[in-house]
């Protein structure tokens, strides 16, 4: 793997590494996640008790509940994915970023972006997709910043001084290129105003594209993107190469070509067609492979770098990251067979699913990712190690305590969703059913707040981390003949 | 082997006295992991049988006698399987984390674990699915810090490496719980356990 010098010029090259731009993202990142996951613990909170929307409608479960997905999606992930990717793509090339007044765009145009998306969420614009909400004019306007990364990252990859191009980078450049894809494709609509447009699809195929984007977002942002951080920072945190290499190249291809079939797993038992559901099931559960791969991978690269663990906070966050990533990427395949679909479907069984992914895969692996990256970016130690223990065990203690409640209240909303009385009608009415959950969601509720105090502990450590210091430059190593392109 | 207030009151000694004995797997098996995973299935016999299971919404579900023994039997193999399961695969990981491979002792390490939770299982006998879950929660918690405290001192390793490993077993634990309510649901829908409309 490529090294850096983090101080020394080298070379007849004195020009270092762009890495303001990457602090920038970094705490853009961390402001989104506190808002992004604010907006979650309010929602879980109306549910237990409606009121708390206060009679207004930007305050109604409806639109805060966009607002805290596209939040925490695309304020904190994509933040983190793009602060992440600039770092690390130019120390596996050993040049500084290509455009980087391209790269402060990038940043301040998606920040202006998820904020002014938020904005008009709260303010009733909606697509009425999931995931895909924003309306048309911000529809644009991430496609324009978008193809902007790809310049930049692309292009620093083009200049790069090392043949080989790390597999770190094959992950980011799936995530660019596939999310634009599929973001260009499932955003294709006629705007009839400003605030309202209606997509160029129609019925199931209308329901069949937006579930290819649904769950390649998922799975080439949420996964692809962060398996991107993993391949980077998890050998630097633990100081030594990937276990198997080969594996990760591996798993990527097999990863790539899987994933993109598997969005039909969503619409089971709905009006598309019997064998596209049943080929979205078998690809599903074929991407247990190289999920797991990866995942074994990680493992044991970690279990070689055992000691590292006594100084360095952040691996504890990695490590488990890796454990709820097998976990997610077990129960999504599984989730998707049609037998136990039926049940689990339309329950919080799912709910539950997506937060052992998004809390225990995506924002641990970030949090253990900044926790290593801003005390370098500094130039300085963590302000404080222990908030950092702190706040492992409420992430990992939040985390347990969501699942565990969204598995209790799904799997007992598919028994009496389908439960029927002696004469074959429903035994429960939907209201029913909603009114009994409220118990579930005051533990979730409690999981969030718990969840929540961790991440706003990693803002004060970080906060406290970089106060009055500057990012500090670092350039790339002296050129290797051996590894020119 | 360690007695429960022991390990509740001095867990470190417990887990200490856990690493010097020579333990034979075969004695842990019968003495101790077949009655920590019968326990649960009993309670929750007993507990459906007389209560019905609370599911929150209006009347209780009650299951003839015969779908009850045969979810009890199921649940008990499954739970005999996932503590067996579980020493097995930590003897597997062993060597990576420079811990002891004596089968005994991961066998009754995962004894030692799974307790809070067996006790925690007498809710089972008031089949609630809130108050069942209100109480196996702590116990949850309780036995996730008795693996990751006991598990570099029971099997020799060093904390770090304990923890890792700890962290491998809680990755397959949770695979394990969710493979259970997987196929629990898989069977509802082909048409065993209660009565529901697929």
């Amino acid at each position: 793997m490529a090294t850096a010098s983090n101080v020394t010029p080298a070379g007849p090259s004195r020009e270092s590494y762009r890495d303001r731009v990457v602090t920038a993202l970094v705490v853009f990142s961390i402001i989104w996640s506190l808002l992004g996951m604010a907006a979650g613990v309010h929602i879980a909170a109306e549910l237990v008790w409606p009121n708390l929307d206060f009679g207004q409608e930007w305050l109604s479960f409806g639109r805060l509940r966009s607002l805290h997905t596209n939040a925490v999606i695309f304020g904190f992930g994509v933040s983190a994915l793009m602060g992440t990717a600039f770092y690390s793509v130019q120390r596996t090339c050993h040049v500084p970023l290509f455009a980087p007044g391209l790269a402060w765009f990038c940043c301040f145009a998606w920040q202006i972006g998820v904020l002014g998306g938020g904005i008009s969420l709260l303010a009733g614009w909606t697509g009425g997709k999931e995931y895909a909400e924003l309306e048309w004019p911000f529809d644009i306007a991430i496609a324009v910043v978008w193809v902007c990364f790809a310049i930049v990252f692309f292009g620093t990859i083009a200049r790069r001084r090392i043949k080989p191009i790390y597999v770190s980078n094959w992950f980011y450049g799936a995530l660019i290129i596939v999310i634009a894809m599929l973001h260009i494709v499932n955003s294709l609509a006629i705007p009839v105003s400003i605030s309202k447009s209606y997509s160029l699809f129609a019925g199931a195929q209308d329901a069949i594209v937006q579930w290819w984007y649904g769950h390649n977002a998922v799975g080439f942002l949420l996964t692809g993107g962060f398996l991107g951080m993993l391949y980077y920072f998890l050998p630097k945190h633990a100081g030594r190469p990937i276990w198997s290499y080969r594996l990760s190249i591996i798993a990527f291809w097999a990863f790539t070509y899987s994933y993109i079939w598997a969005g039909p797993h969503h619409l089971h038992y709905s009006a598309i067609p019997e064998w596209v559901q049943g080929l979205g099931m078998v690809m599903s559960l074929i991407l247990l492979a190289p999920s797991w791969a990866t995942m074994v991978n990680g493992i044991m690269t970690v279990a070689g770098a055992w000691r590292k663990l006594r100084v360095d906070p952040a691996l504890k966050f990695i490590v488990l990251s890796l454990a709820f990533y097998g976990l997610a990427t077990f129960e999504g395949p599984m989730m998707s067979i049609k037998s136990v679909n039926v049940v689990s479907h339309f329950t919080d069984w799912t709910v539950g699913h997506v937060h052992s992914g998004a809390l225990g895969w995506n924002a641990m692996i970030t949090f253990g990712t900044f926790y290593f990256l801003v005390p370098r970016l500094m130039g300085t130690a963590l302000y404080s190690v222990r908030l950092a223990n702190v706040h492992f065990w409420l992430a990992l203690a939040g985390t347990m305590l969501y699942v565990l409640a969204m598995w209790g209240a799904g799997v007992s909303q598919g028994l009496l969703w389908l439960s029927l009385d002696e004469i074959g009608e429903l035994s429960f009415s939907f209201k029913d059913i909603m009114a009994s959950m409220a118990p579930y969601y005051a533990l979730r509720l409690v999981a969030g707040i718990v969840f929540l105090a961790g991440a706003a502990l990693l803002a004060y450590n970080l906060f406290m981390t970089i106060r009055g210091r500057r990012t500090v430059p670092a350039f790339p190593p002296a050129p290797d003949a051996a590894s020119q392109p | 082997m360690p007695s429960i207030l022991t390990i509740i009151r001095r867990p470190t000694e417990a887990f200490e006295a856990l690493a010097r004995s020579e333990t034979d797997p075969l004695a842990v098996f019968f003495k101790q992991i077949v009655w920590l995973a019968l326990a649960p299935p009993v309670f929750a016999f007993i507990g459906a049988s007389a209560f019905g299971w609370r599911l929150g919404a209006a009347q209780p579900l009650y299951l003839s006698g015969d779908v009850l023994t045969q979810i009890s039997i199921a649940y008990f193999f499954a739970l005999l399987f996932g503590l067996v399961s579980t020493a097995f695969v930590g003897r597997w990981m062993a060597p990576t984390y420079g811990a002891s491979d004596a089968l005994g002792t991961h066998l009754a390490l995962v004894g030692v674990v799974a307790t809070p939770l067996v006790a925690g299982s007498v809710l089972h006998l008031f089949p609630h699915v809130f108050v069942n879950l209100l109480v196996l929660i702590p116990a949850l918690i309780w036995s996730i810090y008795l693996l990751y405290k006991g598990l570099p001192i029971a099997l020799g390793t060093g904390p770090e490496r304990g923890m890792l490993m700890a962290s491998s077993l809680v990755a397959y634990l949770l695979v394990g719980a969710v493979t259970l309510l997987g196929l629990t649901v898989a069977l509802w829908a082909s048409g065993i356990g209660p009565s529901i409309g697929v």
